[in-house]
Formats: structure tokens, sequence, C-alpha cells
């Protein structure tokens, strides 16, 4: 089995779809790994009504366009979990739970997020007894009880909406002031309206109460710090999501506290040839239509990266000249003057070397090959091997006399 | 799908008549939780196989048989051995989770 590939996606949702249209396309090599079914996050979602060019379809069959359409140009899928990650070298490796290993040219890291747990008491004993996190699945089970929902996010709300077409009553846990939730202006309007919702302010909770099955909740209030007891049958979590990125932690990728990632506008994150796109990276608008873009521009930015590595391999390895690396960085003028320095003297000895220039701030892997830590830096390499490092002087005959 | 449906007279018949040693996973079409867990149990049905058997019911399509056992969610993983009911799982369930709790009930 191949086990190499030009591009890796990890996480199958509408970012790492996207990304795997515009790979595949490409005429990259391309794999997803994905834990779960296909689609991700959006496969909760009943009713999609702002993804462009469909007025109203459900998530997962939005999805299934979408995998049909990574299909079309190629791209392989595997069931699994990726559990741990070596990106320290050109090849980048990838490790899954059923003990697979991948390597790729470039990753995009698309894993999204998952709902938060408050981990109070009775929450996990209790789930599958009146504990839950998706409205879409569970909901029915509430037929003419008594639910209470936590959290007061467009989800929270949304999902507490749905939740009324089957409970007798829902009542709503809200961090904040009366009056103020933390969905948009349209669901709190209609929320209000409901007549089967109901508010507790200024609370959270602190316990599930009940043994076989949840019989009721503990709710603290966070003005007086007085708690008290409210009964019922169901209790519906939706208080946030957190980053899938736990695998990452030793990879060296850079992330904020809470586990997203920063990266550029090209979904760059600090490791040369690894983005990241969707939910799980710092932004402003989680949605599908912006998971989507970030898919598509951090394919076709691997897709360059992928380009200039090969074309740089064959500069090196192939060429029947001695070969010059000069590491600069556009930041600093004393190693800007240098290379044009060195391709001054090339230009002048134009049958002996040739020379790459490499730019430090990109080129980090190849940096760190060559223990490179400081510009200006001149290595020499024959046959892709190094036989040499130049003093950098910019004494134009001192140069010469080390190179010949 | 490569588990074997059940409704309530195959129950019956599977459960109780033939007490086989088995798991059932109550799941919904669309719970996408329920869509990650039952290939868990589609790659993990060869390794039992002749010792332990792997069902599933839709409870969109078979009410009275959650009503029965007070599910309140799905996914959740009944097990049964000998005509009686050896706990459950519920939720985002791993894989390891689940073999242990087929082991368990093997051996008890
Ligand atoms: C209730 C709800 C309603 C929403 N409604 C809308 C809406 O109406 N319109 C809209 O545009 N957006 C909506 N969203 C937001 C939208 O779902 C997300 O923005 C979008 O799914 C993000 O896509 P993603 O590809 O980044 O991540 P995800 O969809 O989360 O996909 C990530 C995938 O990666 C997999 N994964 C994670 N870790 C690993 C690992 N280690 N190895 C392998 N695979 C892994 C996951 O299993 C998952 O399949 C809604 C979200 C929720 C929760």
């Amino acid at each position: 089995m191949v086990n190499s590939y030009d591009l890796i996606i990890i996480g199958g949702g509408p970012a790492g779809l996207s990304a795997a249209i515009y790979g595949g396309r490409a005429k990259l090599k391309t794999l997803i790994i994905n834990k779960g079914a296909v689609g991700g996050l959006v496969n909760t979602t009943r009713e999609i009504v702002n993804y462009p060019g469909y007025g109203q379809i459900s998530g997962s069959d939005l999805m299934l366009d979408f995998k049909k359409h990574a299909e079309r140009f190629g791209v392989e899928f595997l069931r699994d979990i990726v559990v741990s990650t070596d990106f320290s070298q050109e090849d980048k490796v990838i490790k899954t739970k059923k003990g697979k290993e991948f390597t790729a040219k470039a990753v995009i890291i698309a894993c999204g997020s998952e709902p938060r747990l408050l981990n109070i008491p009775g929450e996990k004993r209790l789930q599958g007894s009146g504990v839950a996190y998706c409205a879409t699945c569970d909901a029915e089970f509430f037929e003419g009880e008594d639910v209470v929902v936590i959290g007061s996010g467009d989800q929270a709300i949304e999902e507490g909406m749905y939740i009324t077409k089957f409970a007798k009553k829902v009542t709503v846990i809200v961090l904040h002031d009366e009056g103020i939730l933390d969905c948009n202006k349209v669901s709190a309007e209609r929320a209000f309206r409901k007549e089967k919702m109901e508010f507790i302010w200024n609370s959270t909770v602190e316990e599930v109460l009940g043994e076989e099955s949840v019989k009721g909740v503990k709710i603290k209030n966070l003005k007086t710090g007085d708690s008290s007891e409210l009964e019922c049958q169901g209790v519906f979590f939706f208080v946030g999501m957190v980053p899938s990125t736990q695998y990452l932690k030793e990879s060296g990728v850079e992330m904020d506290k809470r586990g997203y990632i920063p990266v550029n506008n090209l979904m760059e994150t600090n490791l040369e040839g690894v983005y990241a796109v969707g939910d799980n990276r710092i932004k402003y608008l989680r949605q599908v239509v912006s998971a989507a873009g970030d898919g598509a521009t951090a394919a076709v930015a691997a897709e360059r990266y992928i380009e200039e590595l090969n074309a740089f391999k064959t500069n090196i390895a192939n060429s029947y000249k001695k070969v010059l690396l000069v590491f600069f960085n556009a930041s600093n003028t004393e190693s800007l003057e240098f290379s044009s320095l060195m391709e001054e003297l090339q230009r002048e000895h134009n049958e002996d070397y040739k020379i790459v220039k490499v730019d430090l701030a990109t080129k980090k892997n190849l940096a760190e090959k060559y223990e490179i830590k400081a510009v200006p830096a001149v290595i020499v390499l024959d046959k892709g091997k190094k036989v040499k490092e130049l003093g950098c002087s910019m004494d134009k005959a001192k140069l010469k006399a080390q190179i010949i | 799908m490569s588990l074997e449906k059940l409704n309530s007279s195959r129950f019956e018949e599977v459960i109780y008549d033939n007490g086989e040693p088995c798991l059932v996973i109550f799941s919904r079409k669309s719970c996408h939780v329920c869509q990650g867990v039952v290939p868990v149990l589609e790659d993990l049905q060869p390794q039992f196989e002749g010792k332990f058997s792997f069902y599933y019911v839709d409870v969109e399509e078979d009410k009275a048989l959650y009503q029965r056992f007070s599910l309140k969610g799905v996914p959740q993983i009944l097990l049964f051995k000998d005509g009686e009911y050896q706990g459950k799982l519920a939720g985002k369930v791993e894989e390891e989770d689940v073999e242990e709790k087929i082991t368990d009930v093997l051996n008890s």
C-alpha cells in the first residue's frame, strides 16, 4: 500500500471537503482522514438557509454533495482518527488510531470543534439517560416532559426552540442579566415570544440530579450565590465548542490558550506546509460558507508550496554545477546586500556554480536542516550534499577565494 | 449497513427466545453521533464472528422498543446475554469501550 500523499487533510467537514475538491482538481494526490461520518458538524443541522446557491437544504444533504464533488476529483477517504503528527521534516508524518502511518508534502488541519462539556457532577453519568448535546438526535425522547437548556448562544436558543416542539416546557439557564442572550436578535425575539420557553437569568447549573435518569438540576444564582433545585427530565448542554486540536499539542503548531490555531491570509500556520482551516482556526465567522472559503485558499496555497518544493528539489539535486544556497531575510538589509553581491560574483563566474536564494522566513525546514540560525549565510552543495559553509564577508575577493 | 436491523418481533426472537450474546445499537438516521458510532461497530463485528452478534434498531421506526428500555437519547448500545440485559453504553463511544464491554459480557 502506498502511504505517501501530496496532500493530507485532517477532518472531513465543509472546510476539509472544500480543500479536497481544490486539491483533487489540481491533481494533487489527496487523502482525507476523518473520524465518524463525513460532513462533520453540519450533519447535525436540520436546515441550512445561508449557503449560497442552496435556498434550503439539510446539513447532511449539503455535505453529501460536497463529498460527491470531491470524489469526482479522485480524492481518497479514510475513516480513522489522527492521533499524532510529526511536522519536523519536509515529509510530514501522520499517525492514526488504527496504527496506520502516512506521509504528505502538505497537511491541512480541518478538524473543527466539538461540544464543550461542563464536567459537573451527574453530567457524564446521566448521558443517554436525560443528559444530551444534540436536539436533532434527542429532542423527541422528551415528549411532554420538562427540559432545561444550558447556554444562550445561537445554538442553545435555536435548538431550545426546536425542543419546544416536543417538550412541555423548556427552561433556559442564562449567565447574563435579564433580557440578554448571546444569540442573534431575530432568534432572541422569537424565543421571548415562545410560550413554552422560560428563562432563568444570572444563573448556571452546578449539578445534574438523579440516580438512573435525570430528575432535576441544581441551579446557582451568580448574583446572590443562592442554590435552588428545578425538576426536569432532560438537560441539554449548549455551552459552546472547543477546537478538536488536542492531538496537535506536541506538534509544534502554534495555538492560542483555547486551542485555536492562528493563520495568515494563506491559511498558513507557523509551520511550513501546514495549514489550518475552518472552525479550528482563529477567525471571525464560523459558518459553512467561510469554512469552504478557507479550504479553497489553503489548498491553492498548498499546491503552490508543493510546486515550489518540487522545483527547488530538482534545482539542487539535479544540478551538475555546485549550488550555493544563500539564506537571506527580506527584513534584513545586510543579508539583502550580501545576496546581491553573491549574484554579482555569480554573473562573473557563471560557469562554476549556481545560486539559489532562500528566504529564511518561509523556508524554515531547510534552514533547520542545514542548521542556519542567522542571515546572511551560505552553504555549498555538491549534488545535493553539503560540502562547506562560507564565511560571509562583504569583500568580493575573499568570497571568491572561498568558492573556487 | 452490515448490522442486521431488528423490529419488535425479531428483537423478541433474538434476545429472549435464542438468548444470543449480542449488542443492539439504538440509532436514528438524522443523528450524526449515531452515524459515527455505527461504523465503529461494523469494524468490530468480524472480530466477534460466531461469538457475539451485532444488531441495530431505528428508533423512529420502533418507538415501542426504546420506550421499553426507558432510553432518553441516541446512540445507545444495549448488551444482552441469555435473555438478560447486561448494561449499556451511551453517546460518542470509542472502539475500545465497546470491545471491553463485549469481552466483559462474554466472560461473565
Ligand atoms: C447546531 C449548529 C447549527 C449550525 N448551523 C449553521 C448554518 O445554518 N449555516 C452555516 O453556515 N453554519 C452553521 N453551523 C456552523 C457550521 O456547522 C460550522 O461552521 C462548520 O461545520 C465548520 O466546518 P469545519 O469543516 O471547520 O469543521 P467540522 O464541520 O466540525 O468538521 C470537522 C471534522 O473533522 C473530524 N475530526 C476531528 N478531529 C479529528 C481527528 N483527530 N482525526 C480525524 N478527523 C477528525 C470531525 O469528526 C469532523 O468530521 C452550525 C453549527 C451548529 C453546531
